[in-house]
């Protein structure tokens, strides 16, 4: 029987040069609960958007029924019965749970909305699928999962046959999950196809039929999920081609420089983000946090840099505790901070790079003489950090848009590190800039901790934390799944499973070397 | 030639002259239909306020006003906060200074300066609350500045009325301010300058008020460019998140910004009831902190490029009003032409500048960086 | 004492009646500020709105002799100029507010223009010979004591004005368009994720605003008074805006603050009389406003901490009994 979905050959390549999918060939078969698996950068997640139309392929063709369909957006993919629940919930706070489901194709009664029919209309979808949902419930009290079954049901409404989840458990408590899962086996028994991109290897072998991993922008394999196991999913997720070239002396150790102690937060739609984190910072070592980016990473560097407050637990450097501070205060202890968005808090890009540089320094001498900040010394600042990070620009008066993804990171690197900082915290420096910024941010990054700074570094590129780190901790679900004291002597795929949470080191086993 | 038009400054005066040559284009046309004397009519128009002293006079005094209020409206607007409250904060201005000029029993050179600065501080009163609002309650500050002018008018109109005014008065309006309580003109009546002095102490109303524009002008500059404050209420400006994460007390500096752009109203007000008008009238301001916005925005919010807009809006309120007087035209053929100035120069779509396009692009790098290679992942909702 | 001759007269029927008809060119602008804040596109305008539909049409009245004919084209007129802010701001991006400040100045300095062009007085247009609006008599209704004075015999825009507010109530809640309009104001991204088309919403929206807000203005030329003065408006265009806050942006809130604002300003007049000061009065409705403003963000500040820490005391429960365990 010819599969339901059938995507031959899709290429996706961005103007920036990525490949995202390379030569993908990907089948689905009406009626089966499909994983697609895949460490963050693999391709999943284009490749659906690719099916769901908010992309479009490079060179490829798509199958669905055997004709073959062209989709320009969205609307056009769910004509042909294809929807996608998002992470970011499309919905109305203010409205009710029936006008949302309903939205945009509302049941009319002549001029004016059949409210009751909406709200039948919902009723009987919810039943038919077991998705409980309360119709007269305004969107913006309720709870995750029921507005995440608002997503399903408002794609079921338009007639969706083929559905697929982004990370559908990323933002629900494991009773929800539960639930979940509940619903999508009811959704196939009544004739639905599901296809679910995730990285939790446990939810693939509870609930899918097959598994198909990414890596790379390829697929690595489809099995069925009966003969695959998580450890073999891992290595096949995990694995890597290019070794970096990264020379690092020894490690030397100082002190301890930051104790963090049971670190917790909840996010304000009541998922548990970081769950009792705790670990040393030590001068002249790279710390490095591996894990799939929504573990809670985002919100332990927040946390450490004053952008939020934890629910629970502290973070001290020497006496003074650090956390509940402003970032302001943060940075006076002597902590620098390169943020993982850096278009959203690292720069103002609208600002000249000369003022970029400046924005913690520039209440204080040099830059600031009596009442005035001084323009010449802004100036020479700006040519100094240029000449010295390599920034490539004509002169620091431009903005800082005219510049590169590559040279902008460089900016705020050259900020960050030119405070002298006694702790550095890095939250993927190097993502989406090119090659030569890529080794030169690296490189400095390595003499920053080899002259004695403490480094974290946060990265969700597997074989940079590998090759940067002296030490290793891997988060998974808010929790350190485990700690590597010698990050030369570990195997990626070891590394895999306990970042994939198919492993975990014990309480005591870690005590000693966080 | 390429490379002229391709310097985004370029563009943008431009755009600027493209605007408003369309616009003194088309009230001319306008014009031609109405008056019996077209030319005449738009001749006074567009050289009245150079024609004679006193014509000038009125200019300059008007634009010193407009120049004020922009000054004030581009302080909160470069910190993207849109503080529609400098009409308001005019109004206290002119009330207190007033007042403070009529009744306080000092000597001019001490009445006055207590005058200057109690509109100083009544301004900053009133900008302060909205800024409070904005930034521990994160109130909109458009409707709370809109609702403080309201009530700043009331509270005018109130003591104008009933406190100020002479009992015997038939309008509302106050005596007279003293002598002790005017400005002096900008000249100084020595005996070598006697001539200029008279000249100018006769036909026009620029007060010394003129210098403490300049001074403003400059302190405006200078605070906003090239002090800390100013670097604080810029990165506010341009990007919040990065302020915050950088380590700016964004809540504090954005309560002075809006107070501090009250001083600048409050000296507009001084500036209208102790330089022009010499005395407390009612309607003192109709819709000058309105037309503040418009000097502002022109400028792009420059306080140095303000005196320049001011002075050419004034210009076209001047030369209005000597077009009424020599011929069949009304001066409101004007707020026509500075509409359609405000449109077509703030129109992004019209003529896009380049930075508009480098701003289209950087939205596609934007987006593209978003996408590779974090393809995937678990994001919070 | 003249005191309680003042509180005889404000609990008069003649009081109540006349807040109603005082009330009315607020709440008609009010409900266009309504409906283009709640599709996002916050129309600053509303000033020049009824200052152009005022003005257009007492002339068309007057040189047509025909009140309908001058109604109708105040409306024409009044939509076209929103038409304008709708252009400028949807398709050539200005900013709505700079757009709508700009067009207000265009009002009032083009409607004092033609004025003296058309009768040579640049106060009011009292040399033409503009008409009026009929006034309604309820029959039955208006035999009825005290209560029929209230109610019957107002000019017609004053009973537009109370089904128009019922009317943009069934519009927002209970059609598809004014569900989609809600949802184009609170979430656009999603709206065209639905197919929703965003823009064409809007501009819909603003035009909609337009002929509300020329039904106000129209009302102060043709039935308030019967002439047009020059700036008559007076600042009703922001008033209303502070109404559809104050009202919780929601119709029938929107409407009670208008009269409100209605109130205070009949109010100050009667206290005129004692020479009690107008502007106290006057004053109340914007400092209520404001602490309106003030309120609602107390509360909702408060809803997201007890929310959070709601949250929070749930999982360290779990995370004390997991180590407890």
């Amino acid at each position: 029987m010819a599969p339901l979905v059938d995507m031959r050959s899709v290429v996706k390549v961005y103007p920036n040069g990525v490949i995202a999918n390379n030569g993908v060939n990907f089948q689905i078969e009406k009626g089966e609960i499909h994983a697609i698996v895949g460490e963050n950068g693999a391709g999943k997640t284009t490749l659906m958007k690719i099916l769901y139309g908010l992309e479009q392929p490079t060179s490829g063709e798509i199958f669905i029924k055997g004709e073959k369909v062209e989709f320009k957006n969205p609307l056009d993919a769910m004509h042909e019965g294809v929807g996608m629940v998002h992470q970011n919930f499309m919905q109305v706070p203010s409205f009710t749970v029936a006008e949302n489901i309903v939205l945009g194709h509302e049941p009319t009664e002549r001029l004016f909305l059949d409210k009751k029919k909406s709200v039948e209309v919902t009723e009987e979808l919810s039943k038919r699928y077991g998705l409980y949902v309360e119709s007269d419930a305004v969107t913006e009290t309720i709870n995750v999962g029921m507005r995440q079954r608002i997503e399903i049901l408002k794609i079921l409404y338009l007639g969706a046959e083929i559905l697929i989840l982004d990370e559908p458990t990323a933002v629900l408590t494991p009773q929800e999950i539960k639930d979940l899962f509940k619903a999508v086996r009811v959704l196939v028994e009544q004739g639905k196809t599901i296809i679910f991109i995730t990285h939790k290897l446990r939810e693939v072998k509870e609930i899918s039929d097959r598994v198909t991993v990414m890596r790379n922008g390829k697929i690595m394999g489809t099995m069925l999920t009966s003969e695959a196991t998580r450890k073999g999913l891992a290595r096949m997720m995990v694995g890597r081609e290019v070794f970096l070239d990264i020379h690092k002396n020894a490690m030397k150790r100082g002190k301890n420089m930051m104790s963090i102690r049971d670190l917790s937060f909840v996010s304000d739609t009541g998922r548990p983000m970081l769950r009792d984190v705790s670990f040393n910072l030590y001068a002249g070592e790279i710390l490095g946090i591996a894990g799939v980016e929504g573990n809670g990473q985002t919100e332990l560097v927040e946390v450490l840099t004053g952008l939020r407050v934890p629910a629970a637990g502290w973070a001290t450097i020497g006496e003074k505790v650090v956390t509940g501070k402003t970032p302001r205060e943060v940075r006076m202890a002597g902590v620098a901070h390169i943020p993982e968005d850096r278009l959203t808090n690292g720069l103002a890009v609208d600002v000249s790079i000369d003022d970029n540089l400046i924005v913690d320094r520039f209440f204080e001498p040099p830059i600031r003489k009596g009442l005035l900040i001084d323009y010449e010394e802004i100036e020479k600042n700006g040519e100094d950090m240029i000449k010295e990070f390599g920034i490539l620009t004509p002169n620091g008066q431009l903005p800082v848009s005219s510049l590169s993804g590559g040279n902008m990171q460089k900016v705020v690197v050259a900020r960050e590190f030119s405070s002298s900082p006694k702790i550095l915290i890095a939250a993927q420096p190097t993502r989406g800039i090119d090659v030569g910024a890529t080794e030169f941010i690296r490189e400095q990054l390595v003499k920053k901790r080899t002259d004695g700074a403490a480094v974290l570094l946060v990265s969700a590129d597997l074989a940079e934390v590998m090759d940067l780190s002296d030490r290793i901790i891997t988060m998974f679900e808010g929790e350190i799944t485990g700690v590597f004291p010698d990050a030369s002597t570990v195997e990626e795929e070891e590394l895999g499973y306990y970042m994939l949470g198919v492993k975990r080191q014990s309480k005591k086993e870690m005590e000693a070397l966080l | 030639m390429r490379k002229f038009f391709s310097n985004p400054a370029v563009r943008e005066g431009l755009r600027v002259l493209i605007a408003v040559s369309s616009a003194l284009l088309l009230g001319f046309i306008v014009t031609l239909f109405v008056s019996e004397d077209p030319l005449g009519a738009y001749k006074a128009f567009l050289l009245g306020p150079v024609s004679k002293f006193n014509r000038f006079g009125d200019w300059i005094e008007e634009s010193i006003t407009l120049i004020f209020v922009g000054l004030s409206v581009a302080i909160a607007f470069k910190a993207n906060l849109f503080s529609m409250g400098t009409e308001g904060q005019l109004l206290l201005g002119a009330l207190v200074s007033g007042s403070i000029a009529l009744f306080v029993p000092l000597p001019a050179i001490l009445r006055i300066p207590l005058a200057i600065i109690a509109a100083m501080v009544a301004g900053f009163i009133w900008g302060w609350i909205p800024g409070y609002l904005k930034a521990y309650l994160d109130a909109n500050e458009i409707v709370s500045t809109l609702m403080l002018n309201a009530i700043a008018l009331k509270l005018y109109d109130y003591f104008l009325i009933f406190h100020i005014k002479p009992p015997d008065a038939g309008y509302n309006s106050s005596d007279f301010f003293p002598k002790e309580g005017t400005l002096m003109s900008f000249i100084p009546n020595l005996p070598f300058l006697k001539g200029v002095y008279t000249l100018f102490s006769d036909k026009t109303n620029i007060t010394i008020m003129l210098y403490i524009l300049i001074i403003a002008v400059i302190a405006a500059y200078y605070l906003i460019y090239r002090t800390p404050f100013g670097y604080k209420l810029r990165m506010i400006g341009a990007n919040i998140k990065f302020a915050r994460y950088g380590g700016i007390n964004t809540k504090r500096t954005i309560i002075l910004v809006f107070a501090i752009s009250g001083i600048f109203g409050g000296l507009a007000g001084a500036h209208l009831t102790m330089g022009i008008h010499t005395k407390l009238i009612a309607n003192i301001s109709v819709g000058m902190g309105f037309e503040g916005i418009v000097v502002s925005i022109l400028a792009r919010n420059n306080p140095l490029l303000i005196p320049f807009t001011g002075l050419a809006y004034g210009y076209l309120r001047a030369g209005a009003n000597v077009m009424e007087r020599a011929s069949d035209m009304s001066r409101e053929m004007v707020f026509v032409i500075q509409a359609l100035i405000i449109l077509f120069v703030t129109a992004e779509r019209f003529l896009p500048t380049i930075q508009k396009r480098i701003e289209m692009r950087k939205e596609n790098n934007t987006h593209m960086e978003k996408l590779a290679p974090s393809d995937g992942g678990s994001h919070e909702v | 004492m003249k005191f309680d001759l003042v509180l005889k007269g404000i609990f008069s029927a003649m009081f109540l009646a006349s807040i109603m008809r005082i009330s009315t060119p607020l709440i008609l602008p009010a409900l266009g500020g309504l409906i283009t804040e709640l599709a996002g596109a916050i129309n600053i305008a509303l000033e020049g709105i009824m200052l152009t539909s005022a003005f257009t049409g007492v002339v068309v009245s007057a040189f047509t002799q025909n009140i309908w004919l001058g109604v109708l084209a105040g409306i024409a007129a009044g939509v076209l100029f929103s038409a304008i802010l709708a252009y400028f701001h949807l398709y050539l991006e200005t900013d709505i507010i700079l757009a709508g400040i700009a067009l207000n100045i265009m009002a009032t300095g083009g409607t004092i223009f033609l004025l003296y062009i058309l009768t040579g007085d640049k106060g009011n247009s009292s040399t033409l010979a503009s008409g009026m609006v009929p006034v309604v008599e309820i029959p039955f209704i208006k035999d009825i004591p005290f209560f029929g004075t209230i109610l019957s015999g107002h000019n017609i825009f004053v009973y537009a004005a109370i089904v128009l507010t019922f009317l943009t109530y069934i519009m927002l809640y209970n059609t598809k368009f004014g569900i989609h309009l809600r949802a184009v104001g609170e979430n656009p991204t999603a709206a065209t994720s639905l197919g929703i088309p965003v823009r064409s919403i809007k501009f819909t929206s603003i035009l909609i605003s337009g002929f509300l807000a020329s039904l106000g203005g129209l009302n102060l030329s043709m039935a308030y008074l019967s002439l047009f003065q020059r700036e008559m408006t007076a600042g009703r265009g922001f008033i209303a805006l502070a109404a559809v806050y104050l009202g919780g942006r929601r119709p029938w809130g929107t409407f009670l603050a208008a009269i409100l604002f209605g109130a205070a300003d009949a109010l100050s007049n009667q206290f005129g009389t004692l020479d009690i000061p107008s502007q106290w009065v006057q004053m109340i409705p914007y400092v209520i406003t404001i602490l309106a403003l003030v309120i609602y963000a107390l509360r909702r500040k408060a809803q997201i901490t007890e929310q959070t820490k709601r949250f929070q005391e749930r999982e360290l429960a779990k995370v004390n009994n997991n180590n407890n365990a």
